[in-house]
């Protein structure tokens, strides 16, 4: 088992033909991902890197059956691309857009909401279960099949975690970025619930960051839980830019809060708190 | 990106919000000048064009006057030209500029509007509920530790996008700030207008402290602070142009250039180059456990070449406070070995009297590593973020 994703998910590629998406395409395809379809709109009819390619999500997803989705489209594209999706009934969408405009996202969530679909990103290096599937842009041959689920708000710091959890010989069961956007479509609480319905995952890596409070709320719902598997969280953020100009954001969270605050929600939800990313390697040695 | 209060003004104008009368001055004369085509009488108001918060709490260092702030009220024709001398071509401190304080280059002057009330109002975007949320407050002043504090004298209403301002909404406000039904229609005007160019201009904040009630029961925004998403700006290319390269500092500019991140912080003497924010985080956590603190960090993202890699190590190099440089890379797209030839090319360019450590991972990290340790340069390299720091710390010690 693992969460969201795994080798029975039947992917598609929006936006298959750009470079990027081509380069991305051939390498998920290389690390086991079924990718069952492509969607562009001037090269429908053919086949790309072995995929087929349809005019149309709607009917990608009637000719291919296929359920989730992987976004390679431009920023300002990115709105229409996942209504598409959404209307032809894909359930799990993946963006890995960088710069949606905010608004934008806004009405995106609105419309996920009311599908009741998952959306990964809008700017995320996406998710991946090791050996089975990879909807994202995460670099070759680091992932390992194992038993630690990992979610992060930041891409490289997701790639850090990995490879301590490598070097403790624990592996992952499912990784996740959720990105670092303004608003983010997939929640920390919504994945650590997954990770504790799922066999595999033994313990959670969370990596949170300043701004927003899906730490607040994640570390509320792990609070709640009866039976918890270990949460292992980092938290980190900067402080102190000479030109901070956001306080009227402040206002909604009752004042500024510090990477402190956020720390020690999660230690009072019982969830273990490391100081630096170094220090995952200690504490997995003990999970192990 | 953010812009003045006068192109703020000028913005919120066109989306018939009603601002004071105003005019920018970039010299003493040209503040009499314009100050007299607004009114032929005084009062009027004059105010430093800073991209910072409470300017009538700031100070003027190098000048004598106690009573000399960055918003100035003027009686007399004839003071005109003596303020605008002690402001423009003045640095201006204010508690949120830091110590540094900005450079005063253009003032706006206003005609002074009489109010009988003054509130808050502000929209933002709301992260936590993923919406658009209007902040409404009885008081002016010190807004954040009133959110502190009494979160309750402040009013939150989360807006729906892009649909127009419920009526029960208004009459929440209304109540809230004490004012009669009669002023329902004249809010809503305000209020729905305010709105529109928030979500017209891809605003992610827009406020207004103070809103003025003119004792013809009339709203006005007396002073505005707009923040625009940087992400939608492509749709607003005559926001774009507003854009004060003043503002930003030196090295932002240069690196905003070669498509690098760069930002400063209040104190520290460590400068980092990573092709990452959570790189950065990484370092700058690390380096908080050793006491040790971060002064700027760069963020030269992905895509580049060698010649990129050069500029930012030449970038950094300028910041004076800088005494020490860790380079944090994670190749995937991005390959090592051409980090470390940027390094090398820089060096050789420019020098380097400061310790320099490289850790790398990833894409190439054993050929980068070879690179550096091969040159004749005193380079250091790490395997882990822990060695970079305690690498870095001892060099500095013995470069001192």
């Amino acid at each position: 088992m693992s969460i969201l994703v795994d080798k029975n998910t039947r992917v598609l590629v929006q936006g298959i033909t750009g470079l990027q998406a081509s380069f991305h395409t051939k390498r998920i395809i290389a690390m086991g991902t079924n990718v069952v379809a492509g969607v562009s709109t001037h090269s429908a009819g053919s086949t790309h890197l072995g995929v087929p390619i349809f005019g149309s999500v709607k009917e990608a997803v009637l000719k291919t059956k296929a359920n989730a989705s992987l976004l390679f489209v431009p920023a300002k594209n990115v709105k229409s691309a996942i209504n598409e999706a959404l209307e032809a009934g894909i359930k799990l969408i993946v963006s890995i857009a960088y710069g949606v405009p905010i608004l934008d996202v806004l009405e995106i969530q609105k419309t996920v909401k009311e599908h009741q679909a998952v959306l990964i990103g809008p700017n995320t290096p996406g998710i991946i279960t090791p050996g089975e599937a990879c909807l994202g842009v995460f670099p070759q041959n680091i992932h390992q099949k194992g038993n630690i689920g990992i979610i992060s708000r930041s891409s490289t710091l997701t790639y850090e975690a990995v490879l301590e959890t490598n070097r403790a010989g624990l592996g992952q069961s499912t990784v996740i970025g959720i990105g670092d956007d303004m608003i983010a479509g997939c929640h920390f609480d919504k994945v650590l619930e997954l990770f504790h319905q799922d066999d595999q995952t033994k313990a959670v890596i969370l990596i949170g960051a300043l701004g927003g409070a899906y730490e607040e709320k994640a570390a509320a719902y792990y609070q709640t839980i009866k039976n918890k598997k270990p949460l292992i969280a980092y938290i980190t953020g900067f402080e102190n830019f000479t030109d901070d100009m956001g306080y009227a954001s402040d206002i909604l969270t009752h004042g500024k809060v510090t990477v402190e605050d956020k720390k020690q929600l999660f230690r009072e939800a019982g969830a273990i708190v490391v100081e630096s990313i170094d220090d995952l390697h200690d504490v997995l040695q003990d999970i192990k | 990106m953010n812009i003045h209060e006068y192109q703020a003004k000028k913005l919120l104008s066109q989306f018939k919000t009603n601002v004071p009368q105003g005019r920018v001055a970039y010299t003493p004369l040209e503040a009499q000048k314009n100050a007299l085509f607004l009114s032929e009488k005084g009062p009027w108001v004059l105010k430093a064009q800073i991209q910072a918060g409470a300017r009538a709490k700031g100070y003027f260092p190098d000048q004598d006057d106690q009573n000399l702030s960055g918003i100035m009220f003027v009686k007399n024709r004839k003071d005109l030209i003596t303020v605008s001398q002690k402001m423009l071509g003045h640095t201006l401190v204010t508690p949120q500029t830091g110590p540094k304080g900005k450079l005063v280059s253009k003032i706006y002057i206003e005609t002074f509007s009489p109010t009988k009330q003054l509130f808050y109002l502000s929209f933002v975007i709301n992260r936590i509920e993923a919406c658009i949320t209007l902040l409404v407050a009885n008081e002016t002043d010190n807004i954040l530790d009133l959110a502190q504090k009494e979160s309750e004298s402040i009013l939150k209403i989360n807006l729906d996008l892009n649909e127009r301002i419920k009526k029960s909404d208004i009459m929440r406000i209304l109540s809230f700030l004490n004012l009669p039904e009669k002023l329902f229609d004249e809010l809503k005007t305000f209020i729905q207008n305010l709105y529109k160019a928030f979500i017209c201009l891809d605003a992610t904040m827009l406020e207004i402290n103070p809103v003025g009630i003119t004792k013809d029961n009339r709203f006005i925004a007396l002073d505005t602070k707009i923040s625009f998403d940087d992400n939608a700006l492509f749709r607003h290319k005559d926001v774009v142009f507003m854009h004060d390269d003043y503002e930003v500092g030196e090295n932002v500019l240069k690196a905003s250039k070669c498509g690098f991140k760069y930002r400063e912080f209040e104190d520290g003497n460590i400068g980092l180059i990573v092709n990452g924010d959570g790189l950065a985080l990484a370092v700058h956590d690390y380096l908080k456990q050793m006491n040790q603190k971060t002064a700027c960090y760069l963020n030269i993202k992905g895509g580049v070449d060698e010649d990129k890699i050069a500029q930012s190590l030449k970038i950094m190099m300028t910041n004076p406070k800088v005494e020490g440089i860790i380079i944090n890379i994670l190749g995937g797209f991005l390959r090592c070995d051409l980090v470390a030839d940027g390094i090398i090319s820089a060096v050789s360019e420019i020098g380097l009297n400061i310790p320099l450590v490289a850790r790398f991972e990833g894409t190439n990290k054993d050929a980068a590593k070879e690179i550096l340790e091969k040159h004749h340069f005193n380079f250091l390299t790490a395997d882990s973020l822990q060695e970079a720091a305690v690498k870095l710390t001892r060099a500095m010690k013995e470069n001192d």
